[in-house]
């Protein structure tokens, strides 16, 4: 690496020189880079939401009227054995039917006729989060299902389904956008470089006349791509940094909601070394191939 | 030290060099004459590989020009120093960058770059244009910055094509004099000029060349 000063001086001078050629792709990738930070942010907040959601599901087991209280204890045991399980809950007849009374306390005359309590004796599973997904909750159910003394299983499938559309809606919007964001980025530095190599032609013969090897030739572009593709991540950060504020300040006001919105700090560190290995990748797809 | 072997090269079907049969020895001295258009910077061209024969064999040291790998072309070049006819200066570095480069492209350490640099630049009279850009000198002083660039790596082979072109008398007897002694420190050189100054009286091997034959030689 004894020719970098010379490398970095010559890139130097070339992103001064073809400021506005260079300008123009900061700025692309800029845009490109804000897109992902901002898409980031978003999936970052949805998955602290869906993060959330298992906890409020709940799988209530009802149980056989024939039960007597030694086998309701057994079950309970077998129930919180499984590893899927992180807590169980007994609910008696009698609980139930206090809670659908403190339930349905304005239409209380719907009840009042009741000679005896139709209600059944039930137990609440709450499960493992890494258990709340659509398939695994059905295996769940299947399984408990089984067990001697069920009678029935009732869960909202919906929250079991919404969390597990929800990570994978994460997870393919995550690559989609990270797949086009790839590659307009390499696309705008690799275009860039070429364009800067070709102005730079008659300079790049004299110097492979003097005995310059292809990498000698080659390092000022790698590090113009990598100084683009920095300077294009740092303003991608400000700009997400301007986004997140304006969107959890004066945006706010309209939706509360917004005021929860994170900002991981990650990102801050990310976009600008994320910009520098695009940047030498793009630069490096553009004169690599070149037979210097 | 340079072996041309029944060398032909075309342009578009016409002969530029015609079965040209040549050897230089290890630190000769030798001047290529002739009229313009005679082939005299296309010979030059094929011992730095800028050019390649179409028919025959040229040898510099170890390289076989005709069959070099992709990356012995810059360890082929490294070992010889140019003279540009059209200096081929880099007009965005300054004087001392222009020869340092030189050292650069052959992975010298800045310290040990920057004390050669210097000295070639006292060397051919240019100490005080270190600073300056190539489009703020003269011809002359041009031409002397590309003989100081193809010295300064002290090259077992150096190349020159019309060196003295630009020169006044007094320079060039100069630039002859550090040819002179780049030779005497075993240097093998070749020359192509029409400047019989270079050459008369100096007891060296002149090599007559027009139409892209060789016409003979003798000695200077």
């Amino acid at each position: 690496m004894e020719h970098m000063s010379y490398s970095t001086k010559t890139a130097l001078q070339s992103l001064m020189k073809e400021k506005w050629i260079n300008l123009l792709s900061i700025l692309t990738v800029a845009a490109s880079l804000l897109v992902s930070a901002m898409a980031l942010i978003t999936i970052y907040n949805v998955e602290i939401v869906a993060r959330t959601l298992p906890d409020k599901f709940t799988m209530v087991v009802y149980l056989k009227d024939s039960m007597e209280p030694q086998d309701i204890k057994k079950l309970m045991g077998q129930l919180t054995g499984k590893e899927y399980v992180a807590g169980a809950k007994y609910i008696s007849r009698e609980q139930a039917l206090t809670e659908l009374k403190h339930t349905l306390r304005d239409v209380s005359n719907v009840i009042e006729g009741l000679d005896e309590n139709p209600l059944s004796a039930a137990i609440e599973l709450k499960l493992k989060k890494e258990s709340v997904t659509g398939s695994s909750v059905k295996n769940v159910s299947v399984d408990i299902r089984k067990l001697p003394g069920v009678d029935d299983i009732y869960y909202e499938e919906k929250i079991a389904e919404t969390v597990s559309l929800l990570k994978t809606s994460i997870e393919n919007f995550s690559l989609i956008i990270l797949g086009i964001i790839i590659f307009v980025v390499l696309f705008v530095i690799s275009s860039t470089v070429k364009i800067l190599f070709y102005r730079r032609k008659n300079e790049i013969e004299i110097i492979k006349l003097l005995g310059a090897t292809g990498g000698f030739i080659r390092a000022p572009f790698l590090i113009e791509g990598g100084v683009i593709g920095f300077l294009g991540g740092l303003f991608a950060t400000l700009g997400a940094a301007v986004f997140y504020f304006t969107l959890t300040t004066s945006f706010s006001a309209f939706m509360p909601l917004l005021r929860t919105l994170i900002m991981p700090v990650e990102i801050v560190v990310l976009m600008p070394i994320v910009g520098i290995v695009m940047g030498v990748a793009g630069s490096l797809i553009s004169v690599g191939r070149l037979r210097l | 030290m340079i072996f041309f072997q029944n060398v032909t090269k075309y342009y578009d079907d016409q002969h530029v060099l015609k079965n040209i049969n040549l050897s230089v020895s290890k630190g000769e001295m030798v001047f290529l004459t002739g009229p313009t258009g005679a082939g005299k910077s296309t010979l030059l061209k094929l011992l730095y590989a800028a050019e390649l024969p179409d028919e025959g064999e040229v040898t510099v040291g170890d390289f076989r020009i005709g069959s070099l790998k992709p990356f012995e072309i810059p360890l082929l070049r490294r070992s010889i120093g140019v003279v540009f006819q059209d200096f081929k200066l880099l007009d965005n570095l300054t004087v001392y960058d222009n020869i340092a480069l030189a050292l650069r492209v052959r992975g010298r350490k800045e310290k040990e770059i920057k004390g050669l640099a210097l000295e070639t630049l006292k060397n051919v009279h240019l100490r005080h244009k270190a600073d300056n850009y190539p489009r703020t000198l003269s011809g002359g002083e041009q031409q002397r910055v590309v003989i100081g660039r193809a010295m300064v790596s002290e090259p077992s082979v150096l190349l020159a094509d019309e060196p003295t072109g630009n020169l006044d008398p007094d320079t060039a007897k100069h630039i002859a004099r550090l040819f002179y002694e780049a030779n005497i420190h075993g240097t093998t050189i070749l020359i192509a000029t029409h400047n019989r100054d270079l050459y008369n009286k100096t007891g060296k091997r002149v090599i007559r060349l027009d139409g892209g034959v060789l016409l003979g030689e003798e000695i200077g």
